[in-house]
This record gives structure tokens, C-alpha cells and sequence, in this order.
């Protein structure tokens, strides 16, 4: 699908971009990265960065040059030729896949939902279900195998090869040396595609994850480097922080990745979430608030003419819900809108990132197309007005009528989006730069980021709304499922 | 200043997790005056009992704890307190009698090998010590045998272990059965982070699962009570 420049929504100003790269360009030269790795050390000292003990400082030329050289089309081919697209960071096309690691399986009981650990025979399940939902366009691995360690590699991508006939996203390596075996049995490296989370937040690379990025840009494989700091733990609570460290490290993860292959394929994955300091510091990952942020990562990427991975739809709910629902649609709607290309993780998933549901994948499907229909209806070019239509419609199809008390949570979570509640000015962004380098120099950054947060959680930075809580109606869901042998089985 | 307006600037420092005058506080206005620790040795230079100061924490913490449970305070500001406290007591620790900062027992945490995540660790540790607890936190990515080692040198009380991945969970099962095997059998085990579960402790023999800090803490309180 393609999104028209008139959808296209702006929530920072150019300049305001321009802002937050030259702050990240100050905390990669003058902050650097904690690099143990002596191979990719000595690899990024060659061309040009800086090294003072462990910590790598890299200039802008290094990333000018990464911004330059990065494939800016990328092919995703698929077993079955019909589902291969390319990307192309001139177009405004998007696609939708699945995503996550989850480690369960969320099922109706009878009295409700249950879960379940989720074992090899859900990747086989999950991989046929998303062959016949219209809206996956590409699959990311959505559970593991539950195999030992140092097999799984190797079964995962049997699975793959068996039961997906899409662009395939392995995601991960267990085991690096497993590379060859794994491309191998796919049998054509040009229908996989990986994810690696290469910067650990604040501004460390981690080494494991680096040793597989070196090997599967060696291969020329397509990689998404994935970033997704916590606001308010893992990076700053504040929104301009947080933009700030998150840009950096994958400014980072790009100048690697130039320097190991110039002209590399890798994508622009920033997907920076925000701690729930109200309670337990918990990931919120589909809250008005991130929506907004993993918004702007998108927008960022773009006018950074880069490859972009979106993430959306990873609802906080643990069940399939109303509420759950609202979130997903919201995240969509705005992710498309913000112009990112290649959206993982969009379909299934629950609980943030630890559980998945057949009934999910099959209601997102469901209430993905109806956002891409408001899409294709408007002629307005108001996000506002498409994300709240689209809503609405979502709930009512599930079943669940909209009041005047859902229609005002809709548009308060819209303004929570739309609207910044910081400044993108050079004081407020010094000041960020400043709490970013006092938690890296610290031990027990988190603590650093989470007490920085006081002053920003009594201003509302992260949204403090209204549930929607109504019973879904999943009797289509229930039929859609029955015609696919087992998947209605717990 | 008279001792007892000291006193109450002290404890109203610590419910406002105001730590030095470094620091904003609670509202971002309280950078440039005093703060826990400059009230700590000012009440120490003026001769008030470590005894007292001590106490004085503790009702402190309480204080704050109620707060949070009741929604007017957010994680950020408990945390906060519990660092002026945990910080604090490293002026007040060298006055006080010998053992006495270690009443409550000794605290060993870490996360555990392959996983790099600190979040729910760093709460953990600083809450606790805020609780009045002697901490000793290994940090990330650590080795069975560097806990263990730590165990034999810091003799725990307690020992909590964090995890946030599917892997290291694995690698936190065993680290349980080598502590188990090494006959630290006297030391409980608290286990804790996002993918781990009560039904997953009992599997693999730690004795506790805490589902946050305050679940924590409010097992190391009955403990007490108990003993």
C-alpha cells in the first residue's frame, strides 16, 4: 500500500530533526560507545573514530558517509514470487509483518483466556495461519522452537522453509556459526531477512549481537537494527532524551554497518518505549506516548532518506480486548502516517512482547485492513480524523458500540499523540545530552534516567487515560480459525 | 537550625528524595539547598545520635512506602528516597555501633550470565538498601562462579537474581542448584523479572518469586518478623 504525500504526517519540524541529529552527532563524538568487541574496535578505529579505553567516539564525517553509502532499495523476495516487494526509501509503500519473541500462547478456556508456553508446533501453526491473512505481507519469527540452545537455529529455519511462503524474518542467530546451515535450508538467501538489537541503551554495543551483524552483513543479507531503549530507565523519560540516545545508537548500528560492507542493507528499527513509573518501570509499548515517540523514530529515518522497519501493534494488553484493540489501531494509523515502510511486530502480539494469540492474528488482520480502507477513503489528509474513524469502526465490527465516553478517550489518546509536551530547542536539548552522559558514566544508569523522570511525570509526559473495556464479539474470528485444522485447539 | 528542626529538614529531605543540593528533588526546584546528605553530617557535626538518625530513616521509608501505595507517590520518588537513604548511610555506617547497619540482614544481587538487562536490579538493590538492608549488587552478565565466589567473601543473608530473557532463566536454574549444592542451604533465594513465574521458582528450587520491589521487600519484612 502506498501512503500519499498528503498522509504524511509531520510531528517535528525539519529543523527540529536537524536538532536531534546534530545532538546525537555530540553524543557519538564526544560521549561515544562502549565497544569490548577488539575486531569491530579496531575495524571502526580504522576508518577514522576515535578510541579512548573502551569507548568509541565516532565524528560526522563517519556518519555522513553512512547516511550516504546505505542501500537505499532493499529486495525482500519469497518462496512463492507473488509476496516479494522491494523497499524503496524514495516511496512511501508499507508493509506489514509479524514480530516478537513471545514466550506464549494466549487461548480461550472456556472461562476466558489462558496461556501457555509457546513450543515449535505454534511456529509451524502461526506460519500456516499467516500464509492465508491477506494483511501479512512479510513474517518475522514470532515464538521460538523449544529445542535445545544450539539446535534451534537450525529447526527454526526447517519451519520456516516448510510452512512460510512469504518474505521470511528470522530474526535472530542462537548461534552465529550457524549461519551457512540456516541459508542453506531456506535455500535462497534473498527470501530472509534478520533483526539485530546491536546497541544495549545507554550507548553499549553488545558484543554477542555484534559478532552476528558482522556476519550477516558479510553475507549482504538485509539486517534491521533494532533499537528500543525504555524511556525513564533505559534512556531519558523525556521525549527529546530519549529521540537523542535512541538516534545515536542507530546512527551507530549505520556507521558499523558501512564500515563492514559499504552500501549495506539495513534498516532504521527505532522503537523507543517508554518505563510505566507509575507502578513498576514496565515496558509500555502501544500507549499514546509511544505511539508518538516510535512516530517520530519513523520520521526521523526518513528524512534521514534511510531504510525504515516500523513497529506497531504490540498492544499492553494480556488478552485479546477492546482495549487492547484501540491500541493497536492508534499505533498503526500513526506508524503508517509517520512513513515507515517495513512495519514488524504489527500482527498477534500481546502482553508488549511476551505473548501471542491465533484469535490475535486474526482480528489484527481484520482490523488492519479496515485502517487501510480509512486510508484509502480519506481526502482529507487529517491522521486525526483517520485515526479516530478507523477506531471506531474497528470496535464496532468486534462488536463493541462507541459512546461519548469511548469517542472522548479516542480523541484525548489523539491529542496525547499529536501534540508535543517538550521543547526542540538547543537549551532543553543540552540539558538532555547532559542526564544521557551523566547515566553513562554512572553505574546503575537506570537509577540516573528514573529519578531525571520526576519533573516529567507530574507534566503528563506519559498518558494517564481511560481504559475501553467492553466484551469483543469473535464469532467471525471463531470461523475464520475453525477452517484451519488445529488452530482452535489450546 | 535546632536539632529538632534539623531533624524534621532530614526526614522531609528523604520523603522529598531530595539527595544533595546537586540534585532537583521532587519537583525539579530543590537544586542549590540542602539535601539528605548535608543534613546527615550537619545532625552528625552537631552530635545527634547515629542511633536516632537511623531510626529517623527508617520512619522516613515508611513514610514514603505509604505514599506510593497510595498513589501519590510514583516509582521515580520511592526510588529516589530510597537512594537519599542507601547514600545517606554510607556517612552514618562508620558511627554507628559495629553490625548495627547490617541488622536487617545482607542482600547479594545480580543479573545473571547473558543478560544484560539492569532495570528491575538496580529498583531492587536500591530499594533495599533504602529498606535499611546491606547490598551488594555484582551488576549484569554475572558469571555462576562470580556469585558464588561472592557468596563464600559477602555471606548473604539473602540473594536475588534477575533475568529478563528466556535464555538466561536457563542459566539462572543453575545458578540456584549450584547454590543449593555448595550447601549455602541457610541462604532464601528471591528470583524475579519478567519472564520468570512462582510456578518457574518452585521448579527450580529458589524460595521466593517476587513479582516487584515492593513484593520484595514485603518478603524480607515477614522473614524478619518471623525470625
Amino acid at each position: 500500500m502506498i501512503i500519499p504525500d498528503a498522509q504524511q504526517l509531520k510531528l517535528l519540524a525539519p529543523s527540529e530533526m536537524r536538532l536531534i541529529h546534530a545532538g546525537a552527532l555530540r553524543l557519538l563524538s564526544q560521549v561515544g560507545v562502549k565497544v569490548s568487541h577488539e575486531g569491530i574496535a579496531e575495524k571502526l578505529v580504522s576508518r577514522g573514530a576515535q578510541q579512548k579505553g573502551n569507548r568509541i567516539f565516532i565524528n560526522k564525517n563517519m556518519v555522513d558517509s553512512a547516511l550516504a553509502e546505505t542501500a537505499k532499495t532493499i529486495q525482500f523476495d519469497a518462496p512463492d514470487p507473488a509476496y516479494g516487494f522491494t523497499l524503496n526509501t524514495s516511496e512511501n509503500q508499507v508493509k506489514f509483518g509479524t514480530g516478537g519473541q513471545a514466550l506464549y500462547i494466549v487461548h480461550p478456556d472456556g472461562n476466558g483466556w489462558s496461556k501457555r508456553p509457546a513450543v515449535s508446533d505454534d511456529l509451524k501453526k502461526i506460519l500456516s495461519l499467516c500464509d492465508q491473512l491477506k494483511n501479512v505481507d512479510f513474517v518475522t519469527r514470532p515464538v521460538e522452537c523449544d529445542v535445545p540452545e544450539d539446535q534451534m537455529d537450525v529447526e527454526k529455519a526447517k519451519i520456516f522453509r516448510e510452512y512460510c511462503s512469504k518474505p521470511m524474518n528470522v530474526a535472530n542467530l542462537v548461534k552465529v556459526e550457524y549461519l551457512d546451515k540456516v541459508l542453506e535450508i531456506i535455500g535462497n538467501p534473498a527470501h530472509v531477512s534478520f533483526v539485530i538489537s546491536l546497541v544495549s541503551s545507554p550507548l553499549v554495543l553488545d558484543t554477542a549481537a555484534g559478532e552476528k551483524f558482522v556476519a550477516l552483513l558479510e553475507k549482504d543479507l538485509p539486517v534491521a537494527i533494532s533499537c528500543c531503549p525504555q524511556g525513564g530507565s533505559t534512556a531519558p523519560f523525556s521525549e527529546v532524551g530519549e529521540l537523542l540516545q535512541l538516534h545515536a545508537e542507530l546512527m551507530f548500528g549505520f556507521v558499523l554497518a558501512n564500515v563492514i560492507r559499504p552500501g549495506a542493507k539495513v534498516l532504521y528499527r527505532g522503537i523507543p518505549i517508554t518505563s510505566n513509573l507509575y507502578t513498576d518501570g514496565s515496558p509500555r509499548w502501544c500507549q499514546p506516548d509511544c505511539i508518538r515517540r516510535v512516530a517520530i523514530a519513523a520520521q526521523l529515518c526518513r528524512f534521514y532518506n534511510l531504510p525504515c522497519c516500523g513497529t506497531a501493534g504490540v498492544s499492553d494488553e494480556a488478552e485479546p480486548s477492546a482495549q487492547g484493540l484501540s491500541e493497536k489501531v492508534l499505533s498503526w494509523t500513526y506508524e503508517m502516517a509517520s512513513g515507515a515502510q517495513y512495519i514488524n511486530s504489527a500482527l498477534g502480539m500481546l502482553e508488549q512482547v511476551m505473548s501471542v494469540s491465533y484469535y490475535q492474528y486474526v482480528i489484527d488482520d481484520i482490523a488492519l485492513g479496515i485502517v487501510k480502507d480509512n486510508f484509502k477513503a480519506d481526502q482529507s489528509g487529517e491522521i486525526s480524523k483517520i485515526a479516530k474513524t478507523a477506531t471506531l469502526e474497528a470496535l464496532s465490527h468486534f462488536g463493541v458500540a462507541a459512546d461519548e465516553k469511548v469517542e472522548a478517550e479516542i480523541d484525548a489518546r489523539i491529542r496525547h499523540i499529536e501534540n508535543a509536551l517538550e521543547p526542540y530547542d538547543e537549551e532543553y536539548i543540552d540539558k538532555q545530552l547532559a542526564v544521557i552522559e551523566k547515566a553513562v558514566n554512572q553505574s546503575g544508569g537506570s537509577t540516573v534516567f528514573m529519578k531525571s523522570a520526576r519533573k516529567g511525570l507530574r507534566e503528563g509526559y506519559i498518558y494517564r487515560g481511560n481504559r475501553i473495556d467492553a466484551p469483543l464479539n469473535l464469532t467471525a474470528v471463531n470461523k475464520r480459525l475453525e477452517n484451519i485444522d488445529g488452530l482452535t485447539k489450546f | 537550625m535546632n536539632k529538632d528542626e534539623l531533624l524534621n529538614a532530614l526526614e522531609n529531605s528523604i520523603i522529598m528524595g531530595h539527595l544533595d543540593a546537586d540534585d532537583e528533588g521532587y519537583d525539579g526546584t530543590m537544586e542549590g539547598t540542602p539535601g539528605t546528605l548535608e543534613y546527615t553530617e550537619q545532625a552528625l557535626e552537631e552530635g545527634v545520635e547515629p542511633q536516632k538518625i537511623l531510626e529517623l530513616f527508617g520512619r522516613a521509608m515508611e513514610e514514603v512506602g505509604k505514599l506510593f501505595e497510595t498513589d501519590e507517590y510514583n516509582l521515580p520518588d520511592m526510588l529516589a528516597s530510597a537512594e537519599c537513604v542507601g547514600e545517606a548511610m554510607d556517612i552514618l555506617e562508620p558511627k554507628l555501633q559495629a553490625g548495627s547497619s547490617s541488622q536487617k540482614g545482607k542482600f547479594l544481587i545480580a543479573t545473571v550470565k547473558g543478560d544484560l538487562h539492569d532495570i528491575g536490579k538496580n529498583i531492587v538493590a536500591t530499594m533495599i538498601k533504602g529498606a535499611g538492608y546491606q547490598v551488594k549488587d555484582l551488576g549484569i552478565d554475572v558469571p555462576a562462579g562470580d556469585i558464588l565466589q561472592s557468596i563464600r567473601d559477602f555471606k548473604p543473608d539473602f540473594v536475588g537474581l534477575s533475568a529478563l530473557l528466556t535464555t538466561t532463566m536457563i542459566e539462572m536454574e543453575q545458578v540456584v542448584k549450584m547454590i543449593k549444592d555448595e550447601g549455602f542451604s541457610d541462604i532464601k533465594v528471591f528470583i524475579g523479572g519478567a519472564p520468570t513465574s512462582k510456578k518457574f521458582a518452585t521448579k527450580i528450587g529458589a524460595d521466593y518469586y517476587c513479582r516487584d520491589v515492593m513484593d520484595a521487600i514485603h518478603i524480607l519484612e515477614k522473614l524478619r518478623e518471623a525470625s
